[in-house]
Order: structure tokens, then C-alpha cells, then sequence
């Protein structure tokens, strides 16, 4: 086991810790009056609706789902690159800028398709 | 020096049996919402065990993807299906027996593996690897990386053809 | 930095092709929301530009980007393959579409993008790149093979495709990684080396690793038991998608096998024989045993293309450049006649899309009789009689079987032509023989109808060239590193 990167373990474990704590102290100190109104999703006056048993929500969500995580594998591949680019060819420039201007142009194409108009 | 391997060592423990006790729950919770919480402290676990492995890319990238993505979008998927709390989703194992077949043979493979495997030691690099993964990510590794681009337009092609309701085609 | 390590020209067809893809978007936001000529007409000059690309390049390019890619003569056949199906699928496509309300321009993006993963697969000498591939190529084909989202089957068929496939591809890239662990490389140069070098090649992580390889590229093939997914999603898929992705993604799959197999497949030795042995004779059995019963068309040529896979793998199993070169030979025939059975299938389906039944031939020979004999080319050709492409793909993929001591499973073989013969036949005499069920025209569609007959003219081509194609195909298997 190598105990290079065991600071930023620890980090992780007092920061998953900290929020535990928290929690725990949430929870066992502070008080409890249960209302039928703490219950509701919100707590902010207007009166919650039950949604129907088969309710289906707008397919927007799936799409802006989608973009989110490819655009999130997107930057797990720049971050390397941010790294080192200083160092590279300009190969490797070109390489990249093909890299996100091929993910550019499938936004473009969402967005000009409409899939992404929330009407 | 010593107190401080052993407080690793602990952590490293405390790591894996995190990681292992919260994938059981992610299997046997009956709730939906359960697994996905435990799933959450399985990924950041598994994020956990890579930097003990000096595998720094691996984590950042293992907390980028599975917590800060996947893990995002199934909790969104649980609360945004209708009545979660109380459906009854069936969760049972159909074909019990006929799926021991392929699971005591990979078992038997891997355990094969296991004994007989060449088991080599490496040194840990003494700088983080991102570096040289970014050098080898844009030499070496050029064509899967650009492929892997277009795996993403595809998908993203895909995702546009999938999202838009027959009815609102080549209305205007 | 060392340019000549970026030889572009060994990934120059799949380089046009993307650059294709996004030229295909772009026409597509541009032409308007109910035109989507000017689309297919890029698809096609994009495919045409590939293809004459392909040909400049043929086996001109070598290793190159550090050994991730070569694009000898091996990759520019499969090329050609993989091309000529998509020319057939975009140009006898729009029709069926259009009879769906489904005529949208991602069908000719994706189908580019999927043909692009394909040629990746059978470019790639590296286990990374051919997994890259195939994910491109697979992800478009699930989606579409849920092209038509108003019919349940379509739904049925994608959903099924993605979760069964994402699986398999789980354990092509589980194998990669137990690979990886045991070599410490994903280099197929280092692959065939080790095992040449190692005295038990199953030793370590090697056996599981090979095994999931194998499974992740035979469940792409549809080969016995990871077959299961093929007659749900080539029934449930749009028909024109069930064309395409019969013929061009099992040939992407034989290609990638033929990548990582072929070289090392002697060190392999006798386990890996045995376990291919008996993956070709259920296959084959299986596939054409239930071929028999099928009242579909749809499911027939599934299972038939099932049956056809285990053929396929005698030339694998075989290991010798007349059995490597017979695959080639066999998939270039085998993709005209599925894609030809397919569209014909759908030209002559008049009880609407989803029902799909043998009786919709009935009197084609009398109606329309061009068609018949197109339809029976294709027939032919699969069952494997002689003049036919199709014969001499199975004549020498069974030699090379001979030839390397298998005869008893080519003699299994070829009882299963013998069986297949049956459900084959059982088309031709509900076309000529059986009386009118009062069925409406079939539409006379050109575009369609000139895809078939160009289908049915290199079955009939290749039957009457076999050498000198078999000696392009025996070249392009030598070109491989």
C-alpha cells in the first residue's frame, strides 16, 4: 500500500466525518414535534398535490440528463490534458480542439433540433 | 512513523469494509432510494481505495463520473418516478439455479486466475500519474481517444432522436 | 514531434466518415424539418467518398499512431463491407421510413456513425480501439433499433438490444482488462506474442481474460448461447435497421474476432478448440432447427443468420489463411443476400409493419416476377447452390475446416445446409406455387428495387468470380501484422 496520497484519504474522511457529525448532532439534539405539514415536499405554503399514480414527466429531463454526463466524461478527458498542455505538441492541440469540436457540434445539433425548448 | 502507518492502515480497513458493507446494501435494500444512497458511499469508497493505489486520475475521475454523474442521475431517475416510496418493485431471481452454471464458472476462472497469476509488484510513481496520462491520452493513446469523441456524438445523436415525441415532428 | 507516427492514411476511410457524420447534421438542420432528401443524398456521396477513399488506400497504410491502428488490405475489405451495406440500407431506407413516419435524418448520422465504429473494429490492433468501436457501433444501432417509437416492438427490441448488449460489451471490456492485468497491454502485437511465448497460455488472469473476449465478440455475432437477443430485436427493429444490422455489425464482430484470434489461435491450443468446436455445432444446429418453424420472415432470417454465424466460425475455428480468407469471401456474399432478403421482406409486407408473415410472398413469382427472382437469388444463395455467392463462401470456409482436420463438424455443417435447404425453399414455393390470398399490390419503388437488384447482381458476381476475389480476400488476411 503506498501512503502517497494518504493526506487527501484523511481529508476525505474528516470532511465524511464533519457531515456525519452534523447529522448525528441534527438528529439527537434537536427537537422533534412532527406536523402533518413537515411532511409535504414543501414547506412553503402552497398546498402539495399528490401527483397521479402514473404521472410521466416531460422527456426534456432525459435529454438534459444525457448531456450533462457526456459533457461530464468530456472533462474527465480534459483534465489530464489541462495537466500537461503547456508541454505538448501542436498535435496534440489539434487533437483536442477535433476532440471538443466534435462534442460542440452534437450541442449544436440538440439545441438546433429543439430538444432542449422547455415549452 | 509508526502510529501513522498503522492509523493508515486502519483507514485503508476502514475503506474497504465502507465500501464492501454499503455494495451489500445497494443489492438486498428492498427501497430503491436505499441502494442508491449506499451506491453513493460504495463509489466513494471504491474513489478512496484507488488513492491508496496512487491512482489519483482513477479517483478523480471515479468521483467525477459515478458520484458527481451517474449517481446524480439515478437519484433524479428515483425522485422523479411517481409514488417510489411506496411502489412494490418486484425484485426477484428468476432462473436461480441455471444462473449458477456461468457464476461458479467465472468463479472457478478467476479463482484459477488467482493462484496461478504472475503477480507483479510496481513502484509507485513519485509524481501523481495525471501528467503522464495526459501525455500518453494525446500520443499513445490518440485514435481511442478520438474515437471515444464520436462514441459521445453518438450518443448524443441518439439521445436527440430518442427525446423528440413522434407528434412533434414535421409539424412546422 | 514526430509527424510520420500520425499516418492518417492508415484511419482514412473512418476519418471520412466522421468528418461525414457531422456534414449529414449539418445538411439536416439545414434542409427544413420535412426534407430530409438533401440528408440521404449526403449519406450517399458520403458513403461513395469513403469508399473510393477505401479503394485509394487499400492496403497502403500500415501501423501507425503507435501501433493502435493498421490499415492494410484487412481493414480495406472489411471497409468495402461494411461500405456497401450502408450505401444499400440509405438508398433503399427512405421508403420504408417513410411508409413509418419515421423518415428522420438521425437514421443517416447514425448509420454513418455505427459503419465508422465498424471500421474501427476491423482497423484496430489494439484490444482499446476494437472496444471503442464497437461501443460507437453499438450505441447507434440501439437507437435504431428503436427508430419507431410508436410501435411497442421497436421499443421492445431496442430496450432488450441495449441492456443484453451493454452486458456483453461489460464482459468484452472485463476480458480486456483481465488481458491487460496478465501482459500488461492491450496490444494485440504483445497478445500474440505472449501467447506464442507462454507455456500454458491459460495460465494467470489468461483463460477468464480470453473466455470474456470471447463471449463479448460472439454475443455481437449471435452465436448460440448469447443468441437470444438476435430474433427479439432483428423482429422488433424497423425493417430496413433489421437489414443493416444482420449483415454489417456480424461482420464487424467476424473482424474484430479475426484481429485478436487469428494469429494467436495455434498457442491457443486445445481448450479453445474444443470450447469454438462446440459453440459452431450448437450454433448451427440450433439456428437452423429453429429456422424451421418460423411463420415470420422477419424471425427466419434471423435464425437463419444464426445458422450462419456458426458456419462462420468453422473458418475461425479452422485457423488457416484459406479459412481466415474464406470468412472475408463468405461475409462480402452473405451481406448482399440478408440485406436483399430483408428489403424484400418489407417491399412485399402489405399486412402492415409487426406482422410479417410468409404468406405475403404468395404469387410474387406471377405479380411481380423480377422481384421473385431476385428473392430467390438471395434464397439460393443462402442455402449455399452452386453458382451462387453463397456456395463457394461455404465451399471454402468448409475446406479450411477439412483442412485442418475438423471433418466431422463440417460434416454437421453440412447436414444443417441440408436442413436449411427446407425453410429456404418453403420461400420460393409460397412465391411460385401458392394460390392468391387477395393481397393488394406490392408498391413499385425504384430506388428500393435498384438496391436489390445491385444485392442480387454480386451474389450472382461473386458466384461467377470466386477466385480472384478469394485471392483479394487471401491478400487482405497476409496484409495483417
Amino acid at each position: 500500500m503506498t501512503e502517497q496520497f494518504t493526506p487527501v484519504v484523511w481529508m476525505l474522511l474528516s470532511a465524511a466525518l464533519l457531515t456525519a457529525g452534523m447529522m448525528a448532532v441534527a438528529i439527537f439534539l434537536g427537537p422533534r414535534k412532527m406536523n402533518p405539514v413537515k411532511a409535504e415536499p414543501y414547506e412553503c405554503g402552497i398546498k402539495t398535490e399528490d401527483p397521479p399514480l402514473n404521472m410521466r414527466h416531460p422527456i426534456r429531463f432525459y435529454v438534459v440528463a444525457i448531456l450533462f454526463i457526456i459533457f461530464d466524461v468530456e472533462i474527465v478527458f480534459l483534465y489530464p490534458w489541462a495537466v500537461v498542455f503547456r508541454q505538448l505538441s501542436l498535435v496534440a492541440f489539434i487533437s483536442i480542439a477535433i476532440f471538443i469540436g466534435v462534442l460542440m457540434a452534437g450541442l449544436y445539433y440538440a439545441v438546433k433540433k429543439g430538444v432542449l425548448e422547455w415549452r | 512513523m509508526d502510529l501513522l502507518h498503522l492509523l493508515n492502515q486502519g483507514l485503508f480497513w476502514f475503506f474497504v469494509v465502507m465500501t464492501v458493507v454499503s455494495a451489500i446494501v445497494v443489492v438486498f435494500s428492498q427501497r430503491v432510494i436505499y441502494s442508491a444512497f449506499a451506491l453513493l458511499f460504495t463509489f466513494f469508497g471504491v474513489a478512496a481505495l484507488y488513492l491508496f493505489l496512487a491512482a489519483d486520475f482513477l479517483a478523480a475521475s471515479q468521483v467525477l463520473i459515478y458520484v458527481g454523474g451517474i449517481l446524480t442521475l439515478i437519484i433524479f431517475g428515483v425522485f422523479l418516478t411517481a409514488k417510489i416510496y411506496t411502489m412494490d418493485i418486484p425484485q426477484q431471481t428468476h432462473q436461480r439455479y441455471l444462473a449458477l452454471l456461468p457464476v461458479v464458472a467465472m468463479l472457478g476462472l478467476l479463482t484459477y486466475g488467482l493462484f496461478t497469476a504472475d503477480w507483479k509488484t510496481v513502484t509507485p510513481a513519485a509524481e501523481p500519474t495525471t501528467k503522464d496520462l495526459g501525455q500518453l491520452l494525446l500520443t499513445t493513446y490518440l485514435v481511442p481517444f478520438e474515437v471515444a469523441s464520436v462514441l459521445l456524438l453518438a450518443a448524443l445523436i441518439g439521445a436527440v432522436r430518442l427525446a423528440r415525441p413522434m407528434q412533434e415532428e414535421d409539424r412546422d | 514531434m514526430d509527424l510520420s507516427r500520425f499516418n492518417l492514411i492508415t484511419i482514412a476511410t473512418p476519418l471520412v466518415l466522421g468528418a461525414g457524420v457531422l456534414l449529414v447534421m449539418l445538411v439536416d438542420l439545414l434542409s427544413g424539418r420535412a426534407n430530409r432528401r438533401p440528408a440521404q443524398l449526403a449519406a450517399l456521396a458520403v458513403v461513395l467518398a469513403a469508399a473510393a477513399v477505401c479503394l485509394a488506400t487499400w492496403n497502403t497504410g500500415g501501423v501507425s499512431f503507435f501501433g493502435q491502428v493498421s490499415g492494410d488490405g484487412f481493414a480495406s475489405f472489411f471497409n468495402l463491407i461494411f461500405l456497401a451495406v450502408a450505401f444499400l440500407v440509405i438508398l433503399a431506407g427512405p421508403a420504408y421510413l417513410e411508409r413509418n413516419a419515421i423518415h428522420f435524418g438521425e437514421y443517416y448520422s447514425l448509420v454513418l456513425v455505427s459503419v465508422m465504429g465498424m471500421a474501427f473494429m476491423a482497423a484496430g490492433t489494439n484490444l482499446l480501439v476494437i472496444f471503442l468501436g464497437l461501443e460507437t457501433m453499438s450505441l447507434a444501432l440501439y437507437v435504431l433499433a428503436g427508430f419507431n417509437p410508436a410501435r411497442q416492438s421497436s421499443n421492445e427490441a431496442s430496450l432488450k438490444y441495449l441492456l443484453l448488449g451493454s452486458f456483453a460489451t461489460g464482459f468484452l471490456v472485463f476480458g480486456i482488462a483481465l488481458v491487460y492485468g496478465q501482459i500488461g497491454s492491450t496490444d494485440l502485437a504483445r497478445f500474440s506474442a505472449y501467447l506464442a511465448g507462454a507455456g500454458d497460455p491459460f495460465a494467470g488472469y489468461m483463460g477468464a481474460g480470453v473466455a470474456l473476449l470471447l463471449i463479448g465478440l460472439t454475443f455481437k455475432m449471435a452465436v448460440v448461447p448469447f443468441h437470444f437477443w438476435s430474433p427479439d430485436v432483428y423482429d422488433g427493429a424497423p425493417t430496413v435497421v433489421s437489414a443493416f444490422m444482420s449483415a454489417a455489425p456480424k461482420a464487424a464482430a467476424f473482424a474484430a474476432a479475426l484481429r485478436i484470434f487469428y494469429a494467436p489461435a495455434e498457442s491457443l491450443g486445445l481448450p479453445w478448440e474444443r470450447i469454438l468446436w462446440i459453440l459452431a455445432a450448437l450454433t448451427m444446429t440450433v439456428g437452423n432447427l429453429s429456422a424451421l418453424n418460423q411463420a415470420s420472415i422477419k424471425r427466419m432470417l434471423a435464425y437463419s443468420s444464426v445458422a450462419h454465424a456458426g458456419y462462420l466460425l468453422l473458418g475461425i475455428l479452422a485457423g488457416n489463411e484459406l479459412g481466415a480468407a474464406g470468412i472475408l469471401f463468405y461475409l462480402a456474399s452473405y451481406v448482399f443476400m440478408n440485406v436483399g432478403a430483408f428489403t424484400v421482406a418489407w417491399m412485399v409486407n402489405r399486412r402492415g409493419e409487426g406482422r410479417y408473415d410468409l404468406g405475403d410472398f404468395a404469387q410474387l413469382g406471377f405479380r411481380r416476377p423480377l422481384l421473385a427472382a431476385m428473392m430467390s437469388v438471395f434464397m439460393l444463395g443462402l442455402i449455399g447452390i452452386p453458382p451462387l455467392a453463397g456456395f463457394f463462401g461455404k465451399l471454402y470456409v468448409f475446406t479450411a475446416a477439412v483442412q485442418a482436420g475438423y471433418v466431422w463438424l463440417v460434416v454437421i455443417a453440412v447436414l444443417n445446409s441440408a436442413v436449411s435447404v427446407f425453410y429456404y425453399l418453403r420461400v420460393m414455393v409460397i412465391m411460385y406455387m401458392r394460390e392468391n390470398e387477395a393481397l393488394k399490390d406490392v408498391d413499385r419503388i425504384p430506388a428500393t428495387f435498384a438496391a436489390v437488384a445491385a444485392c442480387a447482381l454480386m451474389v450472382i458476381l461473386l458466384g461467377l468470380i470466386p477466385g480472384s476475389v478469394l485471392d483479394v480476400a487471401r491478400a487482405a488476411v497476409a496484409s495483417m501484422p
